[in-house]
């Protein structure tokens, strides 16, 4: 994985000292509140319902074993004794101070991480595929040009005070891991036939109240240039992004309005004049940056067949560990090698992605033992050791177990999105958390779920849509009416190549009608699906009246119910 | 410390020392020669600079409708008159006025209505990639310390600081960071640099 050199570890280190100076004028008063927070943010830190948040960079969702220890040593130290990882590849700590944020990133600085621009105005923490350089579809790397995004966003003194946040997602496999059409600027990478390295790019996607699935407005264009190409889009956004109504200043608002024809011309325009500028990447620099992408030291291995690797468990044991490999581990590009994908939704305990000190310090362990001392950061967060020996695969799953992340649900109904909602975000109208565990709670047969197969649902606290509603195949929003928290279900969104946008099915509900209500949706799926057939395709096929008439019918019957009694009491004959 | 500009209402304030910063520079206070004219006087004129002082900035839009008639090309060529550029001129589509304008202007400013309205910053960067704008640009308007950095490494060399901003710690702002990993005005980027 990448390796600072002097260049980048200075401008951590010097980051967190100018930090450290912002954060004692805000102290001793000089510097306003007001004046501070887009400083702040652009540093991670917010101020949320309870406390400060503090949200590091997992850039692109690579991190060591020896980085994971020090954000295990900062739970402990600084915080609750656990962390939070999100949808964007960051993990969040929930209950920081003011005081100790300069000290937290100086930790972070040693390792070679830090908080630079993960919230604020800017250009965000860059997203990609979490089986990047393992993935058996894969076929460009992103890595290295993530990196080289990574530094020429760092501190882009023109781009510091951008209209609204502003997301880059980097793809380079068959399958989109990434949601590239849901980013304000989608990177989808690819070889011409001469073999050289080009990108799409769409821009204009997001969620968030406007849901809007990115435009292509350029293909082929060679990947060196992709500086010049950004600052061109940017620098078109920067001017001309609405910045009177937040929730209107997003690119999405802006590519709408124009059309994307007009906005790629209007992109072309400005980059005319600085394509062949030296803001340009050199191979010089790829080649610095790709040497830290070449393959770990991979054993020659003889690929095992399924059943194979069923067979290193015991008879008790088979039945179960199959299931864990059915859903947790995926196929890799090297022969004898996988990819696990450590569950942190087990059901009913803990908010999705939250993991615990104790067990980030033995997940590191386990990231040494069997992957090469590497972790990736999923979009769906979980975690992923990209690099595991099918023939280790049965002790690596009873440590997992241990740790309690083992639950072969990835992909099901119970892997569960879900944003930190209400019981810690101050943007929040309703709870996220207690939703997702009711759920758990009520889905937690295996064999069933098992059954049901892939199945995404994501929750929100609120329109911001940080747990990505708008493409689970079931969505949970909780909104407000009256100072009341309500919970409208969207249904057929879609992440990946098929991306959609769920529609809203109709009113929203009760927090304790959601499992009913989650439930009713799911027989419609058993009874009407035909074999093999999954939700979305059900849901593709059906339309949403059936499951909007079985959301409905435990209401419905509760209305007639409440008249029938009304009746009965107007006619002055109730018991 | 917090001497101001604020005699009139139709004048943008800042502080009454400027921090110039030209490139290959060191940054160091320097005496503020320039009022910096809303455009709101009724009159639609420029303010007396007879009584006030002898050098205005006053706003593009005036500059576009005013720059043919002949007191004005005289203030002018006497360099008693710079233009600032609002967030939403459009400094593309008046490049030739620009260009004309080369040869009166001694500086030129942009405006920042808020410290985080970043639009100024685009503005700054086309003036000098584009427009080859190579004398001084001022940052004006709601200008605080901490987006001097940014200010500098854009295209602007001087600051025209809010009034109530410490100047001593503003000045130690633009050597805060000895690397970067992008090109600015300043610069290329550090790698580029040390090649």
């Amino acid at each position: 994985m990448y390796k600072y050199d002097h260049i980048d570890q200075t401008l951590v280190d010097q980051r967190v000292a100018q930090f450290r100076d912002q954060v004692s004028r805000r102290l001793n008063g000089t510097l306003a509140e007001e004046e501070f927070r887009p400083i702040r943010l652009q540093n991670g830190l917010y101020h949320q319902r309870h406390a400060f948040m503090l949200r590091v960079a997992i850039p692109y969702g690579l991190f060591s074993a020896k980085q994971l220890r020090t954000l295990a040593l900062i739970s402990e130290k600084y915080d609750r004794g656990y962390g939070h990882f999100t949808t964007r590849q960051n993990i969040q700590y929930n209950w920081v101070t003011l005081e100790d944020t300069p000290d937290i990133l100086a930790e972070l600085a040693k390792v070679e991480m830090h908080a630079i621009q993960t919230s604020g105005n800017c250009i965000r923490n860059i997203t990609s595929d979490a089986f990047a350089g393992v993935a058996g579809d894969e076929y460009v790397d992103p890595r290295p040009v993530c990196e080289l995004l990574r530094q020429w966003s760092t501190l882009h003194p023109e781009f510091a005070h951008l209209p609204r946040k502003f997301k880059f997602a980097v793809n380079g496999a068959k399958e989109d891991r990434t949601v590239l059409l849901c980013h304000d600027v989608g990177i989808e990478l690819k070889k011409n036939t001469n073999n050289e390295l080009t990108a799409d790019i769409y821009a204009g996607g997001g969620m968030g109240r406007t849901p809007i699935l990115g435009s292509l407005i350029k293909q082929d264009l060679p990947w060196h240039v992709l500086p010049s190409y950004l600052t061109a889009l940017l620098r078109v956004y920067n001017r001309f992004g609405r910045r009177d109504n937040l929730y209107k200043a997003r690119i999405k608002i802006l590519v709408k309005a124009l059309g994307p024809e007009e906005f790629a011309r209007q992109v072309e325009g400005e980059w005319l004049h600085i394509k062949n500028g030296d803001d340009n990447f050199t191979q010089a620099e790829w080649n610095r940056v790709a040497q830290h992408f070449t393959k770990p030291a991979y054993k020659s291995l003889t690929a095992l067949s399924a059943a194979q690797v069923i067979d290193l468990a015991t008879e008790a044991e088979k039945a179960a560990f199959a299931r864990w490999i059915e859903r947790n581990v995926k196929s890799h590009q090297v022969p004898g090698y996988t990819s696990v994908i450590l569950s942190l939704k087990p059901h009913g305990t803990v908010a999705p992605g939250d993991v615990t000190t104790a067990q980030m310090l033995a997940i590191a362990d386990l990231a040494d033992q069997y992957s090469f001392g590497e972790l990736r950061a999923t979009h769906e967060q979980n975690l992923v050791l990209a690099d595991v020996e099918q023939s280790k695969l049965y002790e690596l799953w009873q440590e997992a177990k241990r740790q309690k992340v083992a639950l072969p649900n990835v992909g099901l109904l119970t892997d569960i999105i879900a944003c930190p909602g209400g019981d810690f975000c101050s943007l929040a109208n309703a709870k996220s958390l207690p939703i997702a565990k009711a759920i758990q709670e009520r889905f937690d047969d295996l064999d069933y779920l098992f059954d049901l197969g892939g199945i995404s649902l994501n929750i929100s606290g609120c329109i911001n849509s940080c747990g990505h509603h708008h493409v689970g195949n079931i969505g949970v929003l909780g909104v407000d009416k009256d100072g009341e928290e309500w919970y409208q279900i969207t249904l057929g969104g879609e992440q990946g190549n098929d991306a959609a946008i769920g529609k809203v099915i109709g009113p929203s509900f009760y927090a304790d009608e959601i499992p009913n209500v989650i439930t009713n949706i799911i027989n419609t799926y058993v009874k009407e699906r035909t074999e093999d057939e999954s939700f979305i395709s059900t849901y593709r096929r059906l339309g949403v009246a059936p499951f909007k008439e079985a959301a409905y019918k435990d209401k419905l019957e509760n209305a007639k119910k409440k008249d029938e009694v009304g009746d009965k009491v107007a006619a002055g004959d109730a018991s | 410390m917090s001497n101001t500009n604020t005699s009139s209402a139709h004048l943008i304030a800042s502080h009454q020392e400027i921090v110039h910063f030209p490139k290959g520079g060191k940054p160091a206070l320097a005496a503020n020669e320039w009022l910096v004219w809303s455009g709101s006087q009724d009159e639609g004129g420029l303010p007396d600079l007879e009584h006030e002082a002898h050098k205005v900035l006053a706003p593009f839009t005036w500059w576009i409708e005013r720059h043919h008639e002949a007191d004005v090309i005289a203030k002018a060529k006497n360099g008693q008159i710079g233009v600032w550029f609002a967030t939403d001129d459009d400094i593309l589509k008046h490049a030739e006025l620009i260009e004309a304008g080369k040869q009166y202007w001694p500086l030129v400013a942009a405006y920042f209505p808020i410290f985080r309205d970043g639009r100024s910053f685009s503005t700054a960067a086309l003036l000098r990639d584009r427009l080859g704008w190579n004398k001084e640009i001022r940052m004006i308007g709601d200008v605080l310390i901490d987006q001097l950095l940014q200010g500098a490494r854009v295209g602007f060399d001087s600051f025209a600081l809010r009034h109530d901003q410490d100047l001593n710690v503003a000045l130690q702002q633009f050597d805060l960071f000895s690397v970067t990993t992008q090109n600015s005005w300043r610069g290329k980027r550090s790698l580029l640099a040390t090649n």
